[in-house]
């Protein structure tokens, strides 16, 4: 039994793919009973769209994206399962499916289904584009939404061209934490009213959620993100800059406070007050100018030597790290923001350990299932319970 | 009819991006949101030069629905203010640089009021060796965490996402984890959350460590994101698209290549890349073959390049820059945007909240507050008399 602030929580996970999967896995790391339904007979490398590398013949997106979850086979297109799958529905607290506009509905898991089935069920549907509308029937996946929501928009470097990013999954667990969160809502607005209700989640609104910021500048004032490199699109400096020994810092200067204290760091206080550099407003409109007097400057000392005395001033500095680094990174480890797994078909796989610390009710991460691994288990407790209901007729029938 | 977390009170005591962005989800869900600002305001409201009036429009975008004060937060009648405010509220969201005062600590407001959820951002994490350094480094997190191996060129100076995603995901990580928290008052009370950019942007990339653990093979994640040039859509004559040939047969390309006028490609010498190769980035060699398929691309418009390849059984979509996304026919359908009064400003279009709860609707509350806008409501409402609001005035405790 879970002590995470879902204990009791009991999902009915129908999902596919990432996007799905990884809100679930949410939802477990937080202490809910996710069972994960998967197809019968499935292909090992396939799942999880089949995303390489596969380790032991799996591919890695299924092991990463149903972390926190016990798996159960089902056919959804057989009567039999289906009979399993609404038994399950009435004692379930959420339903959760990926798919595109109309399939929950062939499959018999509509909503109106659901409602009847269990009236209190958090249902939520997770779609590539919305329910309706000229796009709703096209495949949803990571790439595409980076490509629709303008994601690339301002990255890359200035003589160059927008850059997707490659590690392509963003999109895909933007969206599913987006998804999680509405859950959540959704559970606790049924505290409050006692009832369970519908809640859609698409990709398109939620990659565009993820740039509320930008978006919201570009329509307040016209102005597409310039690429800048490492360039921040509203504060200067804030950038990476090359070292006397080679090496990048990253250097964010972000309020009138961290300006001084740079100032003083790097030994020109009067530039402080210069007019062209006064308020960061100024040093966003002339920050060729700046970087141009910031670039010798920075490249006179070694890295470490901006790191000590910047950070002791109060200004956020840091440097790219690679796997190597982090993964044995006191940061890292002390916070559990990389962690290991022990998984029986896998070995030891490391994950993200969810970025939030919850003082009373921690959260936790363990192996994915085999698909199907608990099929049996399951099986076995819905016998118990069915058991359990005809017990009081049955008493009275003797 | 109010949202989901109608009912719940929320004081924010941060600024930026992440604390802000938080809160107006929680508004956007129907929450009750005082902001509190030190006399100078958040610094987002003076913002790049992209502003709409004096105002950033960044502010405006991570600050609508929200009642706003403004008070010192070092004085102790400011102190005495917040502590009574936050005696009454369900959450707290905070962060690294905003007040350091005792008495704006968990240990000490926990105890004010047990129930209370206190969620506090910070750079990297609440242990280990770089917990207290300066906080509000959005390049920091997402150099540190997203490393050069997903944008830029490699062996280049990393790129940063020109969205602040470390922020973002920090954010969307805290609403998630406060409603759970919340969830689970009733039988654990109120508590403690720790949520870092840093970690947001580790999480994030899970499916990386994952292949990384020992896979069969290795070269690369996924896409092959270490050994390729920046991916930037394959370009056609008034724009790019992303394509994937994926899930058709060898005849629907044949057809596609008649389709596309590429009789010319059988001589061409990556042509045998191009046979293995299914567009949109995804394998190992499209680096190599995207010349080839946008010498034909570039004989057809966005459109006709996604009509022809669509009809051919690929996948294919524009890739938009923000003016496209928002006439984009489908976004305007589903109401991507939507549009908010913002006094002083007028008409201001932002991006609405991502959610759809048929029961309890989620909708923006309203525009950005001033600075110290609701001053006397919010202290009233706390049992401030109008002669001791004055005081608090003229004793510089209240800004504006």
């Amino acid at each position: 039994m879970s002590n995470g602030p879902l204990a009791g929580v009991r999902v009915f996970d129908l999902t596919m793919w990432m996007v799905g999967p990884w809100c679930s896995v949410q939802l477990g790391a937080l202490g809910a009973e996710v069972v994960h339904i998967e197809q019968p007979d499935v292909d090992w490398s396939t799942l999880g769209a089949g995303v390489p590398p596969l380790i032991n013949g799996t591919s890695v997106g299924y092991i990463a994206w149903n972390m926190n979850k016990r798996g159960l086979s089902l056919g959804m297109k057989s009567p039999e399962d289906r009979t399993v799958a609404y038994e399950l529905l009435k004692t379930s607290d959420v339903f959760l499916i990926n798919m595109t506009p109309g399939v929950a509905d062939r499959l018999g898991v509509g909503y109106d289904i659901v409602s009847e089935i269990n009236p209190q069920i958090v249902y939520c549907a997770i779609t590539g584009w919305g329910e309706s509308g000229p796009m709703a029937l096209l495949p949803g996946a990571d790439t595409p939404a980076q490509y629709v929501t303008g994601f690339a928009t301002g990255t890359g470097v200035p003589d160059g061209d927008d850059e997707i990013n490659r590690h392509f999954t963003q999109m895909d667990a933007t969206s599913g934490n987006y998804a999680a969160q509405a859950i959540l809502m959704g559970l606790l607005a049924r505290k409050r009213t006692g009832k369970g209700q519908r809640i859609h989640v698409s990709m398109l609104r939620a990659g565009s959620a993820l740039q509320s910021v930008r978006i919201g500048e570009y329509l307040g004032s016209g102005h597409q993100p310039q690429r800048l490199g490492s360039g921040s699109q509203n504060t200067a400096p804030d950038r990476a800059y090359v070292c006397a020994d080679g090496e990048l810092l990253g250097l964010s200067v972000t309020s009138e406070d961290q300006w001084r204290g740079f100032c003083e760091v790097i030994g020109q206080p009067e530039l402080a007050s210069d007019p062209r550099f006064a308020v960061n407003a100024d040093r966003v409109d002339n920050r060729e100018e700046l970087d141009g007097l910031l670039e010798p400057v920075l490249a006179g000392m070694v890295r470490d030597y901006w790191l000590m005395h910047l950070n002791r001033a109060g200004v956020p500095v840091g440097y790219p790290m690679t796997w190597a680094e982090l993964r044995h990174h006191a940061q890292v480890l002390e916070n559990d923001y990389i962690v290991p797994v022990e998984t029986a078909a896998w070995g030891q796989v490391w994950t993200g350990g969810p970025p939030w610390q919850l003082s009373e009710t921690p959260a936790r991460m363990f192996s994915p299932p085999m698909p199907g691994e608990h099929s049996q288990q399951i099986l076995a407790d819905l016998q118990q319970q069915r058991a359990a209901a005809e017990q009081p007729a049955a008493a009275r029938e003797s | 009819m109010g949202g989901p977390l109608e009912g719940l009170r929320v004081v924010e005591l941060a600024e930026g991006v992440a604390g802000p962005y938080c809160a107006q989800e929680l508004s956007d869900a129907g929450a009750d949101v005082i902001k509190v600002e030190k006399p100078g305001g958040d610094r987002t409201r003076g913002w790049g030069s992209r502003k709409r009036g004096d105002v950033g429009v960044a502010f405006l975008s991570a600050n609508r629905g929200k009642r706003g004060i403004a008070l010192d937060p070092d004085s102790e009648a400011g102190v005495e203010l917040l502590r009574k405010l936050i005696a009454g509220a369900d959450i707290v969201i905070t962060d690294a640089g905003w007040s350091a005062a005792a008495a704006l600590q968990y240990d000490s407001l926990g105890e004010l009021n047990p129930q209370l959820v206190y969620c506090r951002f910070s750079e990297y994490g609440k242990g280990g060796p770089w917990a207290d350094q300066p906080p509000y480094g959005e390049l920091v997190a997402q150099l540190a965490g997203d490393g050069t191996g997903s944008l830029g060129a490699i062996g280049e100076p990393p790129v940063r996402m020109a969205t602040d995603i470390a922020g973002m995901y920090a954010a969307i990580y805290a609403v998630m984890s406060i409603c759970a928290a919340v969830y689970a008052r009733d039988e654990s009370g109120g508590q403690r959350i720790d949520v870092s950019l840093f970690g947001s942007i580790l999480v994030m990339r899970s499916t990386l460590w994952v292949a990384l653990s020992n896979p069969d093979e290795w070269w690369g994640f996924h896409l092959d994101s270490y050994i390729k040039p920046p991916d930037t859509g394959y370009h056609c004559k008034d724009g790019a698209i992303y394509f994937s040939l994926a899930r058709t047969g060898p005849e629907q390309r044949e057809q596609l290549y008649r389709e596309l006028g590429m009789d010319w490609v059988e001589g061409d010498p990556l042509f045998e890349l191009v046979k293995i190769d299914t567009g949109g980035g995804g394998g190992r060699y499209s680096h190599l073959a995207r010349p080839v398929w946008e010498r034909a691309l570039a004989n057809f418009t966005v459109d006709e390049a996604i009509e022809i390849t669509r009809r051919y059984g690929g996948w294919a979509y524009p890739k938009n820059d923000y003016e496209a996304l928002v006439a984009e026919a489908q976004a305007r359908h589903v109401g991507v945007i939507e549009a908010v009064e913002q006094p002083g400003v007028g008409t201001l279009r932002q991006v609405a909240p991502p959610w759809d709860f048929e029961g309890t609707p989620a909708a923006i509350q309203g525009p950005a507050p001033q600075l110290g806008e609701h001053n006397a409501a919010v202290l009233a409402e706390a049992g401030y008399s109008e002669a001791e609001i004055a005081r608090l005035r003229e004793d510089g405790v209240l800004a504006s």
